[in-house]
């Protein structure tokens, strides 16, 4: 017998407790690497291969504030900048939805893919939208979500702008990280509008990402002082001044994962000293067999500590291979693209499995520590 | 160290308890010599002091003030971890309810204080099967202590008490929960160690059968050693 065989039949002697602690702490492992990936997916969304060449152009008061279209030929010719398109988000409901799950853009769409260089279409659909103003694409993941079709109709109705759009989808495209969108024609949404010469935002790619800070300083400076000042910025501080509206959603989900890692504690806290309780007699005659308390101490530890792993191994290894086999996309209903489990998350899940199973050895080894050997014994009796 | 030269040696020994204000006297004064080799019966009514005393000389307690040497080592000045390391060299322990580790077979139960030491696996499995063949248990090993009778786990509590092979043996009403013929047996045992083996053996007991077996018996009564 070892030392380390000793301390797991020790840990295993009654069973169905250590299942239950192994749960508990899996359960609850789960749900806090839930929170996390929750928080990371809501903080810091995906980013896919052409984000750090491209820069998001908006007015510099508001992003409902919309930019003159005449703003486009000044763009071009800012150095550093490669491509520009239009991009304005139309915000229709789709089907009557109350909650329509895919957005859809206005674009120029002989621009657009030089922008957008990760989106992929098969073969001549690019041209045919290009060439039909009234046409559009569609994500992979919509036209499969709604079952569309090439050839098939795109009616979206208007809430803030006054207008409705009937479409033809000719392409579908793939290969974002997003492929849910619709793009169409601006000059078609200007039409709908009936001469509508402002646009949204614009979209940029720099001529590479060194270029890219250079290229926004001289965006946001060949504007400055003008009637449509811009704010130029690069995708993922666009993407980010979104999430700054998530600010309570983040403190809501912080203080759930510390609930959660509290009781966690608490249960943990409870089952050991149980566990240990019970064990009196024997960690008694231990010492009088000559045991020390630092050995005592470490039988304790190491017991907790592993069935706090393995929850750890249960309940994170769990969550991990969950959210990596599952659709969240459809699940979430499109709120969430990606629901990845990083190293980090993992880690991080492992460290509290860590912490949990010290501190909740810490009460009852001090317990046993302070009984001495003639009490213990004398509960042998 | 010489034969004559006593392995115990206890000299104005006292032990108080407090219990809330009052203050309980356990052991008052207590001198004696145990031989080595001798098989001590420590009798008396209960709350007489007998098992302080035994644990006393065990390092398992502290005495309150007087000395007790064994093997010429003054147990009461020794810190925690230093009487650990001595108990686990020089102290065999039985106990009246065995406690022998539930999940653990004859074999593990008995190997446990040899942990504590730097023998290998196969030198540990030699000194247990030694220690299981000498209480006449080696066919038991694999055995969990609740598919043993109470006379064999209380056999295998000697073994374990044995294995370190300990100058001294200390038993602490080793027969009480056991039937007449399991309690001979037991008791052959630990005079067997005395006399074949030159262990010292204290052995604390209510019954006069028992200490029959012993080569000496006191008698303790409120904390003095009875004239």
């Amino acid at each position: 017998m070892t030392i380390a065989g000793f301390i797991s039949k020790n840990a295993l002697r009654n069973k169905r407790r250590a299942a239950l602690s192994v749960m508990s702490v899996a359960v609850s492992l789960f749900l806090f690497v839930t929170l996390l990936v929750t928080m990371r997916e809501f903080m810091l969304p995906p980013e896919d291969v052409g984000a750090s060449l491209r820069i998001a152009v908006r007015s510099k008061v508001s992003l409902a504030v919309p930019l003159p279209a005449r703003q486009l030929p000044l763009l071009e010719k800012i150095e550093g900048v490669d491509a520009v398109t239009p991009f304005t988000y139309f915000g229709g409901k789709f089907r009557g939805e109350d909650f329509t799950t895919f957005a859809q853009f206005a674009v120029d769409p002989a621009r657009f893919t030089n922008v957008f260089v990760d989106v992929k279409s098969p073969a001549g659909q690019l041209d045919a939208w290009i060439k039909d103003r009234t046409s559009c694409i569609v994500g992979k993941d919509t036209l499969d979500r709604y079952k569309l079709k090439i050839g098939d109709r795109m009616k979206v109705t208007g809430t803030f702008y006054p207008c409705d759009l009937d479409m033809k989808i000719v392409g579908e495209y793939s290969g974002t990280l997003d492929d849910r969108s619709v793009f169409f024609h601006h000059k078609f949404l200007d039409e709908s509008l009936s001469g509508n010469n402002v646009v949204g935002a614009w979209w940029v790619r720099a001529h590479s990402a060194e270029d890219a800070p250079q290229a926004i300083a001289r965006i946001n400076q060949a504007f400055a002082n003008s009637s449509a000042e811009v704010r130029a910025e690069t995708e993922r501080a666009f993407q980010m001044s979104f999430v700054s509206m998530w600010g309570n959603i983040k403190v809501l989900i912080g203080s759930i994962a510390t609930v959660v890692v509290f009781t966690l504690l608490l249960v943990a806290v409870s089952t050991m000293s149980m566990a240990i309780r019970e064990r009196f007699r024997e960690l008694a005659v231990l010492k009088a067999l000559g045991f020390r308390r630092r050995e005592i101490f470490t039988f304790i530890l190491a017991e907790s500590f592993g069935l706090a792993m393995a929850g750890a191994v249960a309940g994170a290894g769990g969550a991990w291979l969950f959210f990596h086999n599952i659709d969240i996309s459809k699940i979430s209903n499109g709120i969430f693209i990606y629901f990845e489990v990083t190293p980090k998350i993992m880690g991080t899940a492992f460290l509290v499995a860590s912490l949990l199973g010290v501190v909740a050895a810490i009460a009852p080894a001090i317990s046993v520590a302070r009984t001495s050997v003639v009490d213990g014994l004398k509960t042998l009796d | 160290m010489a034969a004559t030269e006593p392995l115990v040696t206890i000299r104005g020994l006292s032990k108080l308890y407090s219990q809330g204000e009052i203050q309980v006297t356990a052991l008052d004064d207590i001198s004696l010599d145990i031989q080595s080799g001798e098989f001590l019966a420590l009798m008396g009514p209960s709350g007489s002091g007998k098992s302080t005393l035994l644990h006393i000389i065990a390092g398992v307690d502290k005495p309150t003030c007087g000395e007790c040497h064994v093997g010429g080592i003054d147990v009461a000045r020794l810190d925690e971890s230093a009487l650990a390391d001595w108990r686990n060299q020089n102290v065999g322990f039985v106990f009246q309810s065995f406690n022998l580790i539930p999940v653990l077979t004859a074999f593990e139960n008995v190997e446990l204080p040899l942990l504590l030491t730097r023998l290998n696996s196969k030198q540990r499995r030699e000194h247990v099967m030694t220690a299981l063949d000498l209480v006449g248990l080696a066919d038991r090993a694999k055995h969990l202590p609740k598919q043993m009778s109470g006379g064999q786990e209380q056999r295998t509590a000697i073994a374990r008490s044995l294995v370190t092979d300990p100058r001294l043996v200390v038993a602490d009403e080793p027969t009480g929960n056991l039937d007449a013929q399991s309690a001979q047996d037991v008791l052959g045992i630990l005079q067997s160690l005395s006399q074949q083996a030159g262990k010292t053996v204290i052995m604390v007991t209510h019954d006069p059968k028992a200490a029959a077996y012993g080569s000496r018996s006191i008698h303790l009564e409120k904390g003095r050693l009875a004239e």
